[in-house]
């Protein structure tokens, strides 16, 4: 009988920082792409049916899931099986740091330990190549299980004598003290590198030790702690480190409703989602990885400037054109699966906004731009200079509904007025900076007038339209007019009245306004900005009874989804995805940053934490022994 | 051989290659930037790193031009056909070989292989450059035939 998949929020993420497994509570590995994020599914049964390849392990008998968590502070997932007089633990993970020693680009570990007695287990090694869910050429070299397609190569070996054979469950017992450990080495284009499965396993204890040391990085003082360094944990996960690109989630297609049409490739880059990191890691005190998504902000971008990409591939170039999948069947029948995302093609203008503040946190975080890095952000902001009275589709990327979004409106103000305080700092010719000015001014005059209906007492989605948009929740941040003024608070409560979804949960727009049938669930992004908006307007009590319910609606291993069905509370939509790790972090320092400001203290933004003054003060250290000032 | 030709035009040639580089750049359709690539050799300032790769090259492409030189003076001719197909061989070799290589020596540049502790921000070029672009390998084509066309017609065997 075809096993039915589980619900999405009971999947695990492990990865290297160049690509990402999703694994079942069930022991299944259902998702693999190699050797990249948007590379080739070898294991894609979660969205391409029983035939599209699968990696199990786990125990034989009956057994009931007793515990799943994340070993501390790092990236490695255990799952602990109740088998009736013994437990058996799934350690898994995948080596993220292989630079300068001989191991594979990619390398998955998976350790099964017994405690209280011996335990069977099934090992099922079922991988498939890519859309046609090819089966491999399979070779056996003693010990080794190697399968190969034409560029891709895997080998497979266990501990203990364990043979392992591809798509034939292979039962083993395992005995206490006598851990049972599989490694599977994949090369692409390239000879593949046989690491024994203990030296897998080293190689992955040692990971574990730097991603420990990596959190004692973090900010000690923001609130839920352990959930904000799961998310960062989570969003360095998902940074392509040979790029630093952000990959918005590691999967594409996970419907935004079950069984429903909303099915979208995000394996890509957004230069929004890296805007959004650099200030989530730059307030935890993690300039290095704010700085590298700068860095590849500045280098992908470089083709298309002045315009702003809204999305790129993870090497900065286009996405391949978005398509449907023949004959896969989807997450619980949610079709189409899509490859490749049509939002490429659309004008969008908020991402300029995104961008530019971006560039000011770090400025004011005394990270000075290099020259190349200053003109590409003026020449953004030349850009939405000239831009800004055109329609656009959007934040929310609806397709064919362009309109004066009163959002990216907003954010073509934030890109002008940030550009304006970099170039106090900068020099910048007057008539460029006169230019910014009075464009700024006739955006923020057009938005009051256009984009504010009376009636409602909000701001709206669209001029002339009587809709709202929950990404209007950032004009606190914004500093376009006080946060306390009525017209914010009248916002904030309107969004909070009409696109509520019960408890701490909000749409991004009316459900069903897009056009596609069927609707979606709750955003989630959208209700850590609500938190930011409540914390930002001196609402400090009602944002933290937020915050605290929403770290409640992560999975149980502190993961989230894009969205959550307000009625079922399951995760839906891509998974995990990034938007809403960065939007976690961004509230909880909000969250932070209030409290401070309610008791008279200096917010970290002007006052460095120590943790921050720290990693700054080594930053200092480099450039004073290079001559040169820190720069970004 | 024709050293004061290859002393002078060399720097011509390789200064001809780069400016159509540089075009190339300016009109978007390749993020190749070679005087970068070399020059984040020594400095992360990506304007300081232009101006000390340009130098490195220009040297290069001295060194390069020296083989075109040696080549003429064996086959004791110089055309401008000859410069072209040396060319393209020397463009094999720079996009196949020298500039993969990159990522081996320059610390600055990340590899396939780069983990949660690099902290390079060049982004690999990948095969043949691609990811700089898709047009790259035509850019350097042609970039490598005006550089060896050049040449042809300026040095003597």
């Amino acid at each position: 009988m075809a096993r039915e998949l589980p619900p999405i929020e009971e999947y695990g993420l492990i990865g290297d920082t160049r690509t990402a497994a999703l694994v079942a509570g069930d022991g299944a590995i259902d998702w693999l792409c190699v050797p990249s994020f948007d590379g080739v599914p070898v294991f894609a049964r979660l969205v391409g049916g029983a035939t599209a390849g699968t990696f199990e392990v786990a125990p034989a008998g009956p057994a009931t899931l007793s515990q799943r968590r994340y070993r501390p502070d790092s990236a490695s997932l255990e799952t602990t099986w109740d088998c009736g007089g013994g437990t058996l633990t799934l350690t898994d993970g995948m080596v993220a740091e292989v630079a300068e020693r001989l191991l594979p680009t990619t390398l998955l570990v998976r350790r099964l330990e017994a405690a209280g007695r011996p335990i069977e287990v099934v090992i099922n090694f079922d991988p498939r190549f890519g859309e046609r869910r090819v089966q491999p050429r399979v070779e056996r070299r003693g010990a080794l299980l190697f399968c190969s397609w034409r560029r891709i190569a895997l080998s497979v070996q266990a501990s203990g004598g364990a043979v392992v054979e591809p798509g034939q469950p292979y039962r083993a017992v395992v005995m206490p003290d006598e851990p049972l450990t599989v490694s599977v080495c994949v090369a692409d284009r390239e000879p593949l590198v046989h690491v024994p499965p203990d030296a897998a396993w080293s190689a992955l204890e040692d990971d574990e030790i730097r991603w420990r040391k990596w959190c004692l990085g973090i900010t000690h003082d923001v609130p839920h702690r352990p959930a904000v360094v799961r998310s960062l944990l989570t969003l360095r996960l998902l940074t392509y480190s040979p790029t630093g690109a952000p990959v918005a989630a590691p999967t594409t297609s996970l419907p935004e409703e079950l069984g429903g049409v909303r099915n979208w490739d995000y394996r890509y880059a957004w230069p929004r989602d890296a805007s959004i990191g650099i200030g989530a890691f730059l307030g935890v005190g993690k300039d290095n990885e704010a700085r590298r998504f700068m860095a590849w902000l500045r280098n992908a971008t470089r083709l298309d400037r002045p315009r702003l990409p809204v999305l790129l591939d993870l090497h900065g170039r286009r996405p391949r054109p978005e398509r449907e999948l023949k004959g896969w069947p989807g997450y619980r029948g949610s079709v189409p699966v899509r490859s490749g995302n049509g939002a490429a093609n659309q004008r969008q203008l908020d991402g300029y906004g995104w961008v530019l503040d971006a560039a000011w946190l770090l400025t004011r975080a005394e990270w000075r731009l290099y020259g190349e890095t200053w003109r590409a952000m003026a020449a953004f902001a030349d850009k939405i200079a000239t831009q800004w009275r055109s329609t656009d589709a959007g934040i929310w990327e609806v397709r064919g509904d362009e309109a004066h979004h009163v959002h990216s409106k907003l954010m073509a103000w934030l890109a002008l007025d940030r550009a304006l305080r970099i170039a106090e700092r900068r020099r910048t010719s007057a008539k460029r900076v006169r230019r910014w000015r009075e464009q700024r001014d006739a955006v923020a005059a057009e938005i009051r007038e256009r984009g504010f209906d009376p009636e409602l007492g909000s701001y709206t989605r669209s001029y002339g339209s009587r809709d709202l948009d929950a990404a209007l929740l950032v004009l606190p941040l914004l500093d376009i007019e006080p946060a306390d003024s009525s017209r914010i608070r009248g916002t904030i409560d309107a969004i909070r009245r009409v696109l509520g979804a019960g408890g701490p949960l909000v749409y991004r727009y009316t459900p069903g306004s897009d056009g596609l049938p069927g609707t979606e669930g709750a955003f989630l992004a959208c209700s850590f900005w609500l938190v930011q908006a409540l914390a930002a307007t001196g609402r400090r009590r009602e944002a933290s009874q937020l915050f605290d319910e929403l770290i409640g609606c992560g999975s149980g291993l502190g993961l989230y989804a894009e969205e959550m069905d307000p009625t079922s509370h399951r995760l839906i939509g891509n998974y995990p995805q990034a938007l809403s790790h960065a939007a976690l972090v961004q509230a909880a320092l909000a969250l932070r940053d209030a409290a401070l400001s309610d008791a008279g203290e200096v917010t970290p933004a002007e006052s460095p934490q120590p943790e921050q003054a720290a990693e700054r003060r080594a930053a200092d250290a480099d450039a004073a022994r290079s001559g040169r000032r820190r720069r970004v | 051989m024709d050293w004061a030709g290859w002393a002078v035009f060399g720097l011509v040639a390789t200064t001809l290659l780069t400016c159509v580089m540089i075009a190339a750049q300016m009109a978007g359709l390749t993020r190749l930037d070679l005087p970068l690539l070399l020059g984040t050799l020594v400095t992360a300032d990506p304007d300081r790193a232009r101006a000390a790769g340009f130098l490195v090259h220009l040297a290069m492409g001295q060194v390069f031009a020296l083989g075109y030189a040696a080549v003429f003076a064996l086959l004791d001719r110089a055309t401008w056909w000859l410069g072209a197909i040396l060319g393209l061989l020397h463009v094999t070799i720079a996009l196949a070989a020298l500039v993969p290589l990159l990522a081996g020596v320059n610390p600055r540049m990340a590899s396939y292989r780069a983990g949660p502790s690099s902290t390079a921000v060049l982004e690999p070029p990948g095969l043949l450059g691609l990811n700089y672009g898709i047009q790259t390998p035509a850019v350097a084509i042609v970039a490598h035939l005006v550089y060896g066309t050049a040449l042809g017609l300026l040095l003597t065997p």
